[in-house]
């Protein structure tokens, strides 16, 4: 148990610190989250927006910047953690590569990366909540932060996924983009006339976009569209996994797996120079496990 | 280490043709090439990151491959970069690791992040990598790129120390120096290996 608790915690821990040594999108959460939502919420018109909740049936006329507002967290929220795990992705595929043929063990790998995403999804998550609660008030705050959650946890994925198929980084950055932008674009009823076509319940952002609106604007709980959520994220993160495990496997018939530790040898030093050697053909002192 | 029949192909164009190798204990072995003969192809069949289209490449142990581009993770520190991979290797302790480093010389830079170290310490690093689980079988791509004269010698004497420990030791370049501290040197020439007349001779 200490041998996957203590290899898990490292690199997780080691995932935490590339993420927060990213200072752009260090300054990207700091900044562009406040910025976008805020200025979402003052310069579009207050008219009432009406529209029907497909999550609840309901007939909602919530206030169109309000609703805009949910819009562009959902967007900041969603740019910020798929170009964070893009970033990681995209600069640590040769390197985990390179630890897995070292024989660290990939299913820690993966772990650590996923629990790295949940942690970073559900801070920026909870201070988009935060922002929002300042300027106006939803009615259900915390199934607000829910949707921003699960919708940076699907956009995290799908950023593994691009860092591990494209080869340079402005491609990246513009499939997220491009992602995210017609995702919310066509969901949102102020600048999309179809956003209540049937096609809509298939786009990434469906369930965490109908969860916030019935957070901002309802009282009724929708756990089903957290649950289509999340389903989005388990299939983005099902294709994420299936690149992580092609891009580190071995080729070698033997020694895949990672080499036998030799129990009792002393601790090892480098060999001296050829005319005081004493060969030692004993093995690297390693670690039981 | 044994290599038997290693053809590979990218697409319709014919890298390696048939390579045989059989690395044996205790010896420093050397391969040299023209620019795009395939080493790094070889390299990578041999330390398993690329599958072959035909042959088979077998280890008998630890084996340790430090790659021709340095493959470091830049938000990362030197020290954390070992602690890495002394979970890797499942190492007790760094003190193998500390030594290479003294030797290479750059212990001062532990507390250093990768990203800001300069080309030739980010070798050493890449290196230390590759050696610090102490490998019965070490393939070394153009291992000393960016190094200076006194690190390049330090790095030779390094390579031949742990040959009279008994280990093997492969290093893959495009130029042939040295060739007199190698025990076997070989041609990569039109897909195969061939016996070097440097050191055949």
């Amino acid at each position: 148990m200490r041998y996957h608790l203590t290899r898990f915690a490292l690199a997780t821990g080691f995932a935490l610190t590339e993420h927060g040594r990213n200072r752009f999108a260090m300054v990207l959460v700091i900044l562009f989250v406040p910025l976008w939502t805020t200025l979402a919420y003052l310069a579009m018109p207050d008219t009432p927006a009406h529209m029907r909740l497909r999550a609840t049936g309901e007939t909602l006329a919530p206030h169109g910047n309000e609703l805009t507002e949910i819009s562009g967290a959902l967007n900041a929220v969603t740019l910020i953690t798929g170009f964070m795990m893009f970033a990681a992705t995209f600069s640590g595929n040769l390197f985990d590569r390179r630890l897995a043929l070292a024989g660290y063990p990939r299913a820690h790998l993966v772990l650590a990366k996923v629990t790295a995403l949940a942690l970073i999804s559900a801070a920026v998550a909870a201070y988009a909540t935060a922002v929002t609660c300042l300027v106006w008030t939803p009615r259900q705050p915390l199934l607000l932060a829910a949707a921003l959650f699960s919708a940076g946890l699907t956009y995290g994925a799908l950023g593994v996924g691009f860092g591990s198929v494209l080869r340079r980084e402005v491609e990246g950055m513009f499939a997220i983009v491009m992602t995210s932008i017609i995702d919310l674009a066509l969901q949102n009823p102020i600048t999309s006339s179809g956003a209540d076509n049937p096609v809509m319940r298939y786009l990434p952002s469906y369930g965490a976009m109908q969860a916030g609106t019935a957070a901002g604007f309802s009282t009724s709980p929708v756990p089903r569209h957290l649950a289509i959520q999340l389903t989005w994220f388990a299939g983005a993160a099902l294709i994420a996994l299936m690149g992580f495990r092609r891009s580190t496997r071995s080729a070698l018939y033997v020694n895949a797996q990672p080499p036998e530790p030799v129990p009792g040898s002393g601790a090892p030093s480098l060999p001296a120079p050829r005319r005081t050697a004493v060969p030692s053909a004993s093995a690297s002192d390693t670690e039981a496990l | 280490m044994e290599v038997r029949d290693v053809h590979h192909a990218y697409r319709q164009r014919e890298v390696l043709r048939g390579i045989d190798v059989l690395l044996r204990a205790g010896t420093l072995c050397g391969i040299v090439g023209e620019n795009g003969a395939g080493k790094s192809t070889l390299l990578k069949i041999l330390s398993g990151e690329l599958r072959p289209s035909r042959g088979t490449v077998r280890h008998g142990g630890r084996f340790g491959y430090c790659p021709q581009h340095v493959v470091l993770n830049d938000a990362l520190t030197v020290r954390q970069h070992l602690r890495f991979f002394q979970k890797a290797y499942r190492l007790a302790d760094l003190r193998y690791a500390e030594e290479v480093m003294d030797v290479l010389g750059f212990a001062g830079y532990a507390d250093e992040r990768a990203g800001v170290l300069s080309g030739g310490t980010r070798q050493k690093l890449n290196v230390t990598l590759a050696l610090m689980h102490d490998p019965q079988v070490l393939l070394l791509d153009e291992p000393y790129q960016g190094f200076d004269w006194d690190t390049y010698q330090r790095f030779w004497d390094l390579a031949v120390r742990l040959r009279d420990a008994g280990r093997s030791v492969l290093v893959v370049s495009h130029l042939a120096y040295d060739t007199e501290r190698l025990d076997e040197l070989w041609r990569l020439d039109g897909g195969v290996l061939r016996p070097d007349q440097a050191v055949a001779a």
